[in-house]
């Protein structure tokens, strides 16, 4: 499967709670940012690139 | 009325029901909705509805008190210089939380005393016997809460919501009423967020033709999962588990097998009623099920079986917890020594344990359903420690993981395991459970089946034969919707020849298969009772 | 409008074309006979005696529920008093049942008499029930579809034809002896006890069948310490009055019907026994002959079936 490119990360069940869970300390991680429990919704993880917008999103809300 | 699966409700409420949201205007068919709703209710149990309504109205009004301060918190962040923000914001933060939790006590106080009062000065007393202190704590003895375990989770999520500003609090309490009390959801969910129906509810849509015999047909499709297998099955379940010690292991199992057939039946059947009969009115509720049986590991099953439930623990216990500034420290810490594998599943693990806590207690007070969650908490657990394991291994003796046998031999092992958890769950308490796992265990054996023993536990060679001819319909169905292919829509196309036959015969093979009358005892739906 | 007018025509093209299927799977599913080897479930079998007897055979007609079968002996009736009775009374009876027996004994029987045993009406039972239970009157696959285990050939296109009938026309013989306490049994009060309202409406549907086919209803309470008492009673005097029907309350006759509780029950006072019921039939028989005018046919030559089961009857009584 193809990371890059699924839109449907979330809802097509390929993420379950636990991976997600590791997703979002990367995700804080590499990008310095703090992800609130209301941003973790199916929309922000489906896929690469809603998870970016998402981070920069955050990012400029610092 | 009891069940969606009655006469009374079938042919006369939901009719009637329908009948008078076709003649209403738009603007006042969520008025018939709500009274439908309210009558429903109140043929369920008069005391509760007084329950339901002060119980709305508390919510309406906290929902309202979250919005009024996040408003003065946005207002005075407007205003104020950036270096006071900080301040501000962790004022009011403080604030939102102590009412949220406020509402949230209100909400689930009523619950857990009405559910589980009585569980917990019991066990106090055994404890107060055990210590031998002469003190014993009165057991009290409530009205059973139906529905409303289903309604408080409900609830928690509206207000969880407002409180996250994903959604605004409800000015209107009519609405809130209906989304909190909507009939066909109220006894067995699906447990709805605010998000997904409120503004379906409201919007009046009118009663189309293809909303009707879809709703009709998913009806009867429903019917034929409840009346025909489960209810056929219940004869040998309750002769089994409540008599457990005279049998052996190879009737136990086959009990096992049964009870977790009925339930996915009776609960998967009568959310098929429920999402049916929304459906009719336009109303598009979230499903509960997702062919679990397909599913390939426990994880998967509980992403398929009773899936707002799950979301729900997710969204609403999971996630906070583990994101919450202990747990959240402790993955960072995690992390770096064991990598992003393991790390994040130290803190993930405590919060996975609060999540199977409450979802063995949710479903009721006894030892037995504690024992059920820790059972899935330790099999999901165990399925992401040996992932990697599991990886490495298929790797080594090279079995492809896509391929058909591994995939099936995931599935039945998966179902196994499903359905042991099932056998504590259905049992008599936790003891009766772990006796029969004993007997199932060490007292196997395929006599019964062979000297036609189990044909004399309440089902005869005819009721095995329909019930496998029902499962086998149900299981089609099922790997269709695993393709991606519908049934209903697939039929809907066919010309009046082919359809009408299908129909009829769907609703005979109800008519006469079914499990009802003479012989039969009729069977609530079980997931009520929770 | 115009455009809904063919979906509604459709639908009721459906729905007409499904009630005749069901009608037709209806006939199929119907038991051919009333033996019990014909699928007749086992409460109901010794009440759908009744279609066996001969056409217009029956003088008296009791329906209700255990009460009525433990107390009223019809081949008692006929050795003293030479008129035929059938009890169509089942265990539990819900008056919905009542309606349904009482409605299938009229088709093919024109009793002068119909007699209710009282404690049914009492009986509550669920609107769902009830609903059910016309569903099922309209459509018999409902009531008997779980005879698709035992389906034969011969249900397919055979006649109805019933032959089997009961030799002690519904009333169950029952010796034990179980003493009953009499403590508080028919107080004095002037409650009356609630008929629950589908009952009421039930049973004015009764009344109207007896209306229609000339039989008189007449409403008897058969002595029973646990289940009878005055507010009962007040009640059901009240609801006769009302209806101008006549009732005898032998709970309150212990002159006519001198029950002796620690002999004439077999299970402290629930039902009468065999003693209990012998003292009833016989103040029954008498009151029903002179006040109807029923007439003695011991001797008239159809009827020598009725008296090769009194033979019977009394080789069972003799124990």
């Amino acid at each position: 499967m193809d990371y890059a490119t699924c839109h449907d990360l979330i809802d097509a069940h390929y993420l379950d709670s636990l991976t997600t869970l590791a997703l979002v300390a990367e995700l804080e991680e590499a990008f310095d940012v703090t992800i609130p429990t209301v941003e973790i919704i199916p929309a922000n993880f489906n896929s690469a690139e809603a998870m970016w917008t998402m981070v920069v999103r955050l990012q400029e809300e610092g | 009325m009891t069940s969606y699966c009655s006469l009374l409700y079938l042919a006369v409420f939901l009719p009637a029901v329908v009948l008078i949201h076709r003649i209403l205007p738009q603007r006042l068919r969520w008025a018939a909705l709500l009274a439908a709703s309210y009558a429903f209710f109140w043929s369920v149990s008069g005391k509760l509805l007084v329950f339901l309504l002060l119980s709305t109205v508390s919510i309406h009004h906290f929902g309202l008190w979250l919005t009024v301060e996040q408003q003065s918190r946005d207002n005075q962040l407007a205003s104020a210089a950036p270096p006071d923000r900080k301040k501000i914001r962790q004022r009011f933060t403080r604030r939102l939380r102590a009412i949220l939790l406020l509402a949230v006590l209100v909400q689930a106080g009523t619950l857990l005393t009405l559910k589980y009062a009585a569980f917990f000065s019991t066990n106090l007393n055994h404890l107060l016997n055990a210590l031998r202190l002469p003190v014993n704590v009165p057991v009290p003895s409530f009205l059973l809460p139906i529905g409303i375990s289903f309604y408080t989770l409900q609830a928690v999520s509206y207000l969880t919501d407002v409180y996250r500003g994903a959604i605004r609090a409800d000015r209107n309490l009519a609405r809130l009423m209906l989304f909190l009390g909507f009939f066909p959801q109220i006894m067995e969910g699906p447990i709805c967020r605010y998000g997904q129906t409120a503004d379906q509810l409201w919007a009046g849509r009118p009663v189309t033709w293809q909303g009707l015999t879809f709703g009709m047909q998913r009806i009867l499709y429903g019917m034929i999962k409840k009346i025909v297998i489960a209810d056929r099955l219940n004869l040998l379940i309750k002769t089994v588990f409540n008599d457990y010690t005279n049998f052996s292991g190879g009737i136990i199992a086959l009990a096992t097998v049964c009870y977790t057939c009925q339930l996915y039946m009776d609960f998967s059947g009568t959310m098929d009623v429920v999402i049916g009969s929304a459906e009719i009115f336009g109303v598009r509720l979230p499903e509960n099920f997702r062919q679990p049986f397909f599913s390939r590991s426990i994880s998967e099953f509980w992403q398929r079986w009773h899936i707002s439930l799950g979301a729900w623990l997710k969204d609403y216990v999971f996630y906070p917890l583990s994101m919450s500034g202990p747990l959240k420290k402790l993955t960072g810490a995690a992390r770096r020594r064991l990598g992003n594998h393991y790390g994040p599943l130290i803190s993930g693990t405590v919060a996975l344990g609060v999540v199977w806590l409450l979802n063995g207690l949710w479903h009721g007070a006894g030892w037995h359903y504690l024992f059920f969650g820790f059972y899935h908490f330790v099999l999901i657990l165990a399925g992401s420690l040996f992932e990697p394991v599991a990886q490495r291994l298929t790797a080594f003796l090279h079995i492809d993981r896509t391929c058909l046998p591994y995939r099936i031999f995931q599935t039945v092992r998966t179902a196994l395991l499903v359905c042991v958890g099932e056998l504590f769950f259905r049992a008599n308490g936790l003891r009766a459970g772990l006796a029969m796992f004993r007997t199932m265990v060490t007292d196997f054996s395929v006599e019964p089946f062979v000297n036609g023993g189990f044909l004399s536990l309440g089902m005869d060679k005819y009721d095995f034969f329909i019930t496998l001819v029902a499962v086998g319909l149900v299981f089609a169905v099922g790997l269709l919707r695993e393709r991606g292919l519908s049934l209903r829509e697939a039929v809907a196309q066919r010309p009046l020849a082919v359809r009408w036959p299908v129909y009829y015969a769907a609703f005979l093979f109800l008519v006469i298969f079914g499990a009802y009358g003479v012989g039969y005892v009729p069977v609530d739906p079980i997931y009520a009772a929770f | 409008m115009k455009r809904n007018l063919p979906l509604l025509a459709r639908s009721a093209c459906f729905l007409t074309l499904l009630c005749a299927l069901l009608l037709g799977v209806s006939y199929l599913f119907m038991p051919k006979n009333n033996h019990k080897s014909f699928g007749v479930s086992d409460g109901e079998l010794l009440a759908n005696g009744i279609l066996g007897e001969k056409e217009h055979s029956i003088d008296v007609l009791v329906i209700g529920d255990s009460e009525a079968y433990s107390s009223i002996s019809p081949m008692q009736m006929w050795d003293e008093r030479g008129f035929t009775s059938y009890l169509c009374s089942t265990p539990a009876q819900p008056l919905y049942d009542s309606y349904r027996f009482l409605r299938q004994a009229l088709g093919r029987q024109s009793p002068k008499v119909v007699v209710l045993e009282t404690n049914a009406i009492f009986r509550p039972y669920k609107l769902n029930d009830y609903l059910l239970s016309r569903a099922k009157n309209l459509f018999s696959v409902l009531r008997y579809h779980d005879r698709w285990k035992a389906l034969s050939v011969n249900d397919f296109g055979k006649q109805l034809d019933y032959t089997f009938t009961d030799d002690l026309k519904g009333f169950r013989y029952n010796p034990a002896v179980a003493a009953a306490s009499t403590k508080g049994y028919m107080q004095p009060t002037d409650h009356q006890a609630a008929i629950p309202a589908l009952n009421e409406a039930c049973l004015q549907d009764m009344l109207a069948l007896c209306r229609d086919s000339g039989a008189q209803l007449l409403l008897v309470s058969t002595p029973s310490t646990l289940n009878w008492n005055r507010a009962r009673h007040n009640r059901i005097a009240a609801f006769a009055e009302k209806n101008s029907l006549t009732y005898i309350d032998l709970n309150t006759m212990p002159d006519e019907v001198p029950i002796d509780w620690a002999r004439d029950t077999r299970d402290r006072g629930d039902h009468l026994n065999y003693a209990g019921a012998v003292k009833v039939t016989a103040f029954l028989g008498q009151y029903l002959q002179n006040a109807y005018d029923l007439p003695n046919r011991r001797d008239a030559a159809h009827y020598h079936s009725w008296n090769d089961a009194l033979d019977r009857y009394r080789n069972i009584i003799k124990g």
